[in-house]
């Protein structure tokens, strides 16, 4: 009997050892596909003057749809399936740059469809040429509420949509409008009345204070502005003013990007100014990226922080998958700019799929208006187009092929070193992930 | 080097190599004036070469003011930066008077005005700087030129309602041109024209009797002084041009030529910086030297962004290519700078230098002038071992 089980065992073995490699070979090769593959031209900056680590991210998300969905079979076009390929240019986050890049993506690399961009110059830049070439693109991360508007081209009179009733370019990023009021909000609800803004002398940082203060002092709060420049290392006199007061403010809101910001809210921490049990600190969405984070703010810093893109805790199966997938590649949480950037590429390839085309513009753009698509910043969909083109008198251009749910909310570490994932969610309470809206530190939610 | 030496004497006996040179960039000049009517170039190359015209002009005006007339300056991009601001802003919002009570509406203004009062504000803004700086010598104009180009900047990228910040600011098209490919081919031959026409206006400037007061006061500004040339009007004089070159040149090539938006991030010191390499690597004491610098050196910056390397033998990758595809991306940057490294130190003049010297026979005249000492010493040498 021992000895029938041990034959059998071997048998198992044999067949497992010599079936594995054999089924492996079968997923490998299961999809048959044609000569011919579809090209999609990936616009991201690789180099300076731009944002060198956003663009990477872009392309590494670009190349990883492609994959997956070669993968999954490719595009399948009447029967045929072919095979995805991202070609993605280096637009150096200049506008001159961009467009020559563009230009050779769809000239010589003979793109069927874009997407991209970083910087909101290159896609206000770039899209007059999309247009003119008739390129269907979906750009997944400029912020600029003209991008999707009307093409900005303020001497060109009406937007390309009236001319011949197509407009090509789709945006599943938010629009810089509709980020605006949720930190506000929430700080109302809390009832702060006494407000500083740390402020980057930027044009990001210069018109976002501009309209926070604005909704604050509308709602009868007192603001106080300090302006700092980017790159700043030593805040300490500027936090000793802030110090001096007689009174403690309520909140100090940082309205200071990428490293600089992580040195203030750091040496507000040493200060003990702020998060204190008077003064709640807000930050913003680059906190998300905890490894960065807790690497320059080590000493606890419980800020709240505005995060635009899904949150983990509705991350769909594909969201975390494609989460693992980036911690493999980077060691690091995924920002949103990249799940957008790899949906675009879905969201591509599902309309070349149901237009039954990869070249024909006019039912690719077709496509990408009825799309219903799920993936992993959740459902997409576009409310206005072609196919609806009455824009409500009170709903803004930027609607125009605008995916109308991009997920904006604010979280707030309670733990030192936390990861970004087990942050919890504090606003807008649909979203709330521990059943309070502030979690005043040093306490557990 | 035995054909070049027959080549060499066969054009010192024949027609004579300034002449050859003129027929060298008489057939260059033909070679750009047809390369857009070439049908297999893509737009893509008409761009990459518009873009190349773009920055001989930057390069060339900056040789002509800091190589010849000596005066380094770092603020060329923020002058280009002004005419193409001014022109963008006046097209959109027009032009008031308040005190003469004249308002200007921006419909009436085209985008030829616009660029014109762009190149004009680009002048009177380095007419100010220049009256209040270069009285001053050396060190100070680069340090002030370097303050007021990041003043500026910060200006374009703070002031945002207006300038629109780091989404830029789109200036009105100067052509109205729907069909792509004509559009291409009209702004190549008017950057290309611009590039020519600048380098003829300069070539007089630098050839004519102030050329030579500006080489003067770049040897020794006090011995031009003390013979009679009035140093700070020269100075201020080649200021406002060279200035005013490249208001001009920002203006139109913002205004849609080569590229749709101008943003601050194009007027950062790291933009200067490649002016001046490019000046350098082309030869920043000669005007083509430096104007082709620049152009070489874009095309090259572009053509190398992507190096494929064919695989000998049959080899292939494994994705089953016959090529080996390296993305240089910012290491091409790195190359520059070493080729920016090898030409300071062992090339000063330039890269091409030796060709421009060659075809207008100055290396004859030094040979001659050399070999004229090098036979006087010999005769002092012998009237001393003489006298002995």
């Amino acid at each position: 009997m021992k000895r029938n089980a041990l034959f059998i065992s071997l048998i198992v073995l044999l067949a497992m050892t010599t079936l594995l490699p054999a089924s492996l070979v079968y997923a490998d090769g299961h999809c048959e596909f044609a000569d011919e593959t579809i090209t999609i031209g990936g616009l991201a900056p690789l180099s300076a003057p731009g944002a060198v680590a956003g663009g990477v991210a872009m392309d590494w998300a670009f190349n990883q749809a492609a994959d997956d969905i070669n993968a999954d079979c490719g595009v399948e076009i009447d029967g045929v399936n072919y095979q995805i390929d991202v070609v993605t240019g280096d637009s150096e986050g200049s506008p001159e740059r961009g467009q020559a890049v563009t230009e050779r993506l769809i000239q010589e690399d003979e793109v069927d469809a874009m997407v991209g961009v970083y910087h909101s110059a290159v896609g206000l830049a770039t899209m007059g040429m999309l247009e003119a070439n008739q390129i269907p693109t979906v750009f997944s991360e400029p912020w600029n509420d003209n991008v999707s508007a009307n093409g900005i081209r303020e001497f060109d009179g009406a937007p390309p949509r009236f001319e011949d009733g197509i407009d090509h370019i789709f945006r599943i990023s938010p629009a810089s409008s509709m980020v605006g009021s949720v930190v506000v909000d929430w700080l109302l609800s809390l009832g702060v009345d006494d407000v500083v803004l740390i402020v980057e002398n930027t044009d990001y940082g210069q018109p976002a204070a501009a309209d926070e203060a604005a909704r604050f002092e509308a709602a009868g709060a007192t603001v106080s502005k300090i302006d700092v420049e980017l790159g700043t290392e030593d805040f300490v006199p500027i936090l000793s003013r802030i110090q001096a007061r007689a009174e403690a403010p309520d909140v100090i809101r940082i309205l200071v990007t990428g490293e600089t910001s992580f040195n203030l809210t750091q040496q507000m921490s040493e200060l003990g100014i702020a998060p204190t049990e008077d003064t709640i600190c807000v930050t913003n969405q680059f906190a998300f990226q905890s490894d960065q984070y807790w690497a320059t703010v080590p000493d606890g810093n419980y800020c709240a922080f505005n995060r635009v893109g899904i949150i983990p805790s509705l991350f769909s199966d594909a969201a975390v998958e494609l989460n693992a997938k980036y911690e493999e590649a980077w060691g690091d949480i995924i920002p949103s700019f990249a799940m957008a950037s790899y949906d675009a590429v879905y969201i591509l390839a599902d309309a070349m799929e149901r237009a039954g085309s990869s070249s024909d513009a006019a039912a690719i753009v077709g496509a990408i208006e009825a799309t219903d698509l799920e993936l992993s910043q959740g459902r997409y969909y576009f409310d206005y187009g072609a196919h609806n083109p009455d824009l409500p008198e009170d709903t803004p251009a930027f609607m125009w092929h605008q995916w109308p749910d991009p997920i904006v909310t604010v979280m707030q570490y309670y733990e030192q070193g936390q990861s970004g994932l087990e942050a919890a969610v504090v606003y807008p309470e649909v979203y709330q992930t521990h059943g309070t809206s502030y979690i005043v530190p040093g306490t557990s939610p | 080097m035995a054909f070049f030496k027959r080549f060499e004497s066969t054009i010192d006996n024949g027609i004579g190599r300034r002449r050859f040179g003129y027929i060298v960039l008489g057939l260059i000049i033909l070679f750009f004036l047809w390369f857009p009517n070439d049908s297999s170039q893509s737009n893509y190359a008409k761009t990459v070469f518009i873009s190349g015209f773009f920055y001989a002009i930057m390069a060339s005006s900056w040789a002509l003011l800091a190589g010849i007339a000596g005066q380094f300056s770092f603020g060329h991009m923020a002058f280009m930066g002004i005419g193409a601001y001014v022109a963008g802003l006046i097209a959109r919002d027009g032009i008031i008077f308040a005190m003469l009570g004249i308002a200007i509406s921006p419909e009436s203004i085209s985008a030829i005005g616009a660029i014109i009062i762009g190149t004009l504000i680009a002048g009177l803004v380095g007419l100010v700087i220049g009256w209040l700086l270069l009285r001053l010598r050396s060190a100070y104009l680069a340090l002030f030129t370097i303050a007021f180009s990041e003043l500026f900047r910060i200006m374009m990228l703070t002031e945002y309602d207006y300038t629109g910040g780091s989404n830029g600011l789109s200036l009105r098209p100067l052509l109205q041109i729907a069909d792509v490919d004509a559009a291409r081919q009209v702004e190549y031959y008017l950057m290309f024209g611009l590039l020519i026409v600048c380098l003829l206006v300069m070539h007089w400037v630098a050839n004519s009797p102030i050329g030579l007061f500006l080489r003067a006061m770049r040897e020794d500004e006090d011995a031009a002084s003390a013979l009679g040339v009035n140093v700070v009007r020269y100075k201020i004089l080649i200021f406002v041009f060279t200035s005013m070159i490249v208001g001009l040149a920002g203006a139109v090539f913002y205004s849609d030529v080569g590229s749709e938006r101008i943003i601050p991030e194009q007027l950062e010191v790291l933009q200067m910086s490649l002016i001046i390499a490019y000046a350098v690597i082309g030869g920043m004491e000669s005007l083509v030297g430096a104007a082709a610098g620049a152009f070489i050196s874009r095309y090259l910056l572009e053509a190398t962004r992507e190096v494929v390397i064919a695989l000998p033998f049959g080899l292939t990758m494994s994705d089953g290519s016959g090529a080996f595809v390296w993305e240089t991306g910012a290491w091409r940057y790195a190359l520059f700078g070493v080729i920016m490294v090898f030409t300071l130190r062992y090339m000063r003049n330039g890269l091409l230098h030796p060709i421009i010297t060659w075809f207008s026979g100055r290396d004859l005249v030094m040979q001659e002038t050399v070999s004229k000492r090098k036979s006087d010493d010999d005769y002092d040498d012998l009237l001393e071992a003489g006298d002995e």
